[in-house]
């Protein structure tokens, strides 16, 4: 067991973790943030995407050791109080989600894809998503809503 | 909102306070005897309560599971079904089948409890492809049945196509494969159960599509009464027809419940989702089609390979009996059609429904073979298509076999496609592409489907109003991914003239309403509970209607959410506020409706073009053009998204998806996302265009015709035609799905060796 302490949505939290735990785990099980979702056991689904120290990363493939001092946002952490990010807004305008299984992890990564670039082209959204997957909605809608949040984020 | 804010609740997201965590042990072998297990280190390991076999399962007096509708052959013969135990008894029959269910303090304790439990093998010769299954001496599957034949399915006229076949002047015949898939819903199954031992009932959290459904096989399975379990769903992670009835892990989780007094939670990992959710697809169609001298269609004649799997799984008999048959005609006047199915069991995953179940593949099939007839006697594809169209003059229409078509325009909706893909402008694209070194090619299907045939042959809805007049809205199917919730509330509130705001959706909440209603299935469910709630609404103004002319003093009048008489006037929702409840508790408002909704027929005209670059064998989607006639569309946005995410998956099947097990050991070679090659962002290159072409049905009260597998069905034959147009003029005869990179590559390499 090591005692750990870090940042989560502006809150401090502290926590003893096995070796072996993954970050996800953590975030599900004891923080009890089931909005990050695990989708698969290989590190290609995406579904578990979440903003670590400013980075988009795969929380199914670090421990949750190697979180120690970090600041983390998950998809519970994204809204400003009852206002929501950007990127939510433009998914649920066009329609961005179906079982909302994905939506999570494609909302996490579409942050990042922004960050990095505020005007991204469908090849480069296409690009940025590369790692996440989607069963229900092709993908169509998924890349209007980023090519929409882009719009929103610059008024 | 809440799922786009990581709000949503699906199964693993439950918890419960004092809940123990499971873990299964699954089969290692394709085909085997089961001669001992031992359980005894793994119980003794630490932090392990349990850990159930298939003794406690019998002892629990759990059944077979449920292995569909009871099929009977022209002869009178029964469909073969082995026993399907929850937990292996004797033998295990593919990769993955259950054998062992460990519950443990923690996840990890009672993954690693798995790995101590010795089970003594003595391995069999496994057979995985159908034609190794029916080949005489082949090992069997299951002791009792010889051959490993389940069932051969027939259907139509057999002597009336082979007369048709002896007087054709020409036919044409091939052979396409749809090959095994997994579904592979984003979310993994899980499931958490409890029992309370003061009122004997259980709580179950499992994605489910339909509650009824799966209560009536818990019930049929455990002998446990529907009405003791609490099955609680709220979100599910995609369904796509393979989440319908409950899975072995529910079962033992509610027995180790009970018997340890705990909550216990389970959570598969994706590799128990390639493992053991049942299969799609695996099956073969051979289409021959007999032509006369002006290339009208005289005849189909469709002889099916079904690989059923190891045991009958729910839908699994479904697939190759009724829906390869009841749209084997497509949208063409065939006087003469025979399908026979061969049902097979092999050392492979049991199959079941996946998104469409048969129709897609029979609409391949189909649309495949027309291409090839046109192509063999040289016809132009779509001037063979137009001669043999049914036309809306004959609607309805009976088709030679099966079911009669209510409504369709396929000639128009075809020419709206053309145009909207600039058909015409074509080889000018061609000869551009071929400057570059590209192929490239065009391709189209017109396709279409039956949808809306549930279970049950009406739903059921609800309304109970609260006392500040809101109105909440039940029905029984559940939602993962279709929008219900927005759809049911417009048509509800649509039909009443009021506010969206004021209602409110509850999808299959058993303790409010006792409903009977279809799951989500058979893309069904907006022409089947859209009407029932539709009906529901105007129930509800009619049992108002006394109250409101009582209140107002004269035969009242509805319009816009209110009631007016003699000048006076009182709104929907007001009259509801001012209403005492009974003294049974019913506010006088609350109500209760049913439809019946038979049958529709869905379809459509689906183009692709694609181009290939030949030096790699990628292909690029160019551009996707597809025109459905779904009836009414009464969501256009959430309409629009199904489509893209039936094409994507057609996408996924034309181009890398494949289930594939080593022909000699039965092992499961494409189990993780490694090596199953799932649609990705990048699927699409070019552009997406969806137009709507309503020709409304009249046979239920939306004018609705359903929608969700028509993706599917026609981006199988679309893309595939497309794919044939590319390479045919090199002098390729046969691609079959999926046309990897490798594959095309490879394709052309050899044809072009040929050729030299
Ligand atoms: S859970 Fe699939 S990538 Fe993390
Ligand atoms: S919305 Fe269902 S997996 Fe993406």
């Amino acid at each position: 067991m090591t005692k750990i302490a870090f940042t989560i949505n502006g809150k401090q939290v502290s926590s003893d973790v096995e070796g072996r735990t993954l970050l996800v785990d953590l975030i599900r099980d004891e923080l009890k943030l089931t909005g990050t979702h695990v989708g698969c056991d290989t590190s290609q689904c995406g579904c578990c995407t979440i903003q670590l120290d400013g980075d988009m990363v795969k929380s199914c493939a670090m421990l949750a050791a190697q979180a120690d001092g970090a600041n983390i946002v998950t998809i519970e952490g994204l809204a400003d109080g009852d206002k929501l990010h950007a990127v939510q807004q433009a998914f649920t305008e066009c329609h961005g989600l179906q079982c909302g299984f994905c939506t999570p992890g494609m909302i996490m990564a579409s942050v990042g894809i922004l960050k990095a670039n505020p005007n991204p082209s469908d090849e480069e959204i296409v690009k940025g998503l590369e790692g996440n997957l989607c069963r229900c909605t092709g993908y169509v809608n998924i890349i209007k809503s980023v090519k929409r949040a882009a719009e929103l984020m610059k008024v | 909102m809440r799922l786009i804010q990581g709000h949503g609740r699906y199964a693993s997201d439950w918890n419960m306070a004092g809940q123990l965590f499971a873990a299964v042990l699954r089969s290692p072998h394709a085909a085997a005897r089961i001669v001992r297990i031992d359980t005894a280190a793994a119980l003794n390991a630490p932090g392990v309560r349990a850990v159930l076999t298939h003794a406690d399962a019998e002892q629990a007096g759990f059944k077979s599971i449920v292995g569909g509708v009871a099929l009977k052959d022209r002869n009178g013969q029964p469909m073969k079904k082995p026993h399907y135990p929850v937990l292996a008894k004797d033998q295990v029959a593919y990769v993955g089948q259950a054998v062992a269910f460990v519950v443990a303090e923690s996840a990890t304790a009672a993954q690693d409890a798995t790995e101590l439990i010795e089970v003594e093998y003595e391995e069999q010769p496994a057979v995985v492809e159908f034609a190794d299954a029916v080949a005489p001496g082949a090992p069997r599957v299951h002791q009792d049945i010889e051959g490993n034949v389940a069932y051969v399915h027939e259907h139509g006229d057999a002597a009336a196509v082979e007369a048709a076949f002896a007087r054709a002047h020409r036919t044409t015949r091939l052979k396409v494969d749809s090959q095994r898939l997994v579904c592979n819903p984003m979310e993994p199954r899980a499931c958490l159960a409890a029992f309370d031992a003061a009122t004997g009932r259980y709580t179950l959290h499992a994605p489910s599509q339909g509650l009824i459904g799966a209560r009536t096989h818990i019930e049929q399975i455990t002998g446990l009464p529907a009405k003791d379990v609490d099955l609680i769903v709220e979100d599910v992670g995609g369904s796509f027809g393979i989440r319908g009835t409950p899975y072995p892990e529910y079962f033992m989780a509610m027995l180790a419940a009970r018997t340890l007094g705990k909550p216990v939670k389970w959570v598969g990992s994706r590799s128990d989702t390639f493992l053991s959710d049942y299969h799609g697809r695996a099956l073969a169609l051979c289409g021959e089609v007999a032509l006369d001298e002006t290339g009208r269609f005289l005849a189909f004649r469709w002889t099916d390979e079904i690989n059923l799997g190891a045991y009958a799984g729910p839908f699994g008999a479904f697939i190759g009996t009724q829906n390869v048959s009841i749209t084997s005609h497509g949208v063409y006047a065939v006087p003469a059609v025979y399908v026979r199915s061969t049902l097979a069991y092999t050392n492979t995953t049991p199959i079941s429904a996946y998104r469409g179940a048969g129709r897609p593949d029979i609409a391949y099939a189909i649309e495949r073979l027309v291409d090839q007839a046109a192509f063999e006697h040289g016809f132009d594809p779509l001037e063979l298509r137009r001669r043999n169209f049914i036309t809306p003059a004959q609607m309805p229409f009976k088709t030679a076999t099966g079911p009669t078509y209510d409504s369709g325009d396929f000639p128009a909706v075809m020419e709206h496609a053309l145009k909207a893909s600039d058909w015409a402008g074509f080889p000018a694209r061609r000869k551009e592409s071929e400057a570059r070194g590209r192929l490239r090619g065009i391709g189209l299907a017109s396709y279409l489907e039956a949808a809306g045939a549930g279970t049950f042959n009406k739903d059921q809805t609800a309304a109970r109003v609260g006392d500040d007049g809101r109105i909440t809205i039940f029905c029984m199917a559940g939602g993962s991914g279709q929008g219900h919730e927005t759809t049911f509330v417009g048509v509800f509130a649509d039909e009443l003239g009021v506010e969206q705001g004021v209602i409110e959706y509850r999808a299959s909440d058993l303790a409010a309403a006792d409903l009977i209603g279809n799951g989500t299935g058979g893309s069904r469910t907006a022409a089947g509970q859209g009407s029932a709630f539709k009906a529901l609404a105007r129930a509800l103004i009619e049992k108002a209607r006394p109250l409101a002319s009582a209140l107002l003093g004269g035969e009242a009048d509805y319009a816009d959410g209110r009631f007016s008489a003699g000048g006076k006037s009182v709104g929907l929702i007001d009259l509801a506020r001012k209403m005492a409840r009974g003294a049974d508790g019913r506010h006088p408002l609350d109500c209760e409706a049913e439809a019946s909704s038979p049958a529709t027929f869905p379809n459509g005209c689906h183009v692709a073009e694609v181009e290939i670059d030949p030096d790699t064998g990628v292909t690029d989607i160019i551009r996707y053009t597809s025109i459905d006639d779904l009836g009414n569309v009464l969501q256009p946005m959430l309409v629009e998204g199904q489509v893209h995410g039936g094409v994507a998956q057609g996408w996924g099947q034309v181009f890398g998806e494949h289930a594939v097990y080593d022909r000699e050991s039965g092992q499961f070679l494409t189990a993780s996302f490694m090596d199953y090659a799932m649609p990705r962002a990048d699927w699409l290159k070019g552009t997406f265009t969806r137009e709507s072409h309503p020709v409304p049905t009249a046979t239920n009260l939306m004018g609705a015709k359903g929608v969700g597998e028509s993706g599917c069905s026609g981006s199988l034959p679309a893309l595939m035609n497309a794919l044939m147009s590319a390479v045919r003029p090199l002098g390729v005869k046969d691609l079959q799905m999926p046309v990897t990179p490798v594959v095309m590559w490879r394709t052309l390499n050899q044809t072009a060796r040929k050729a030299a």
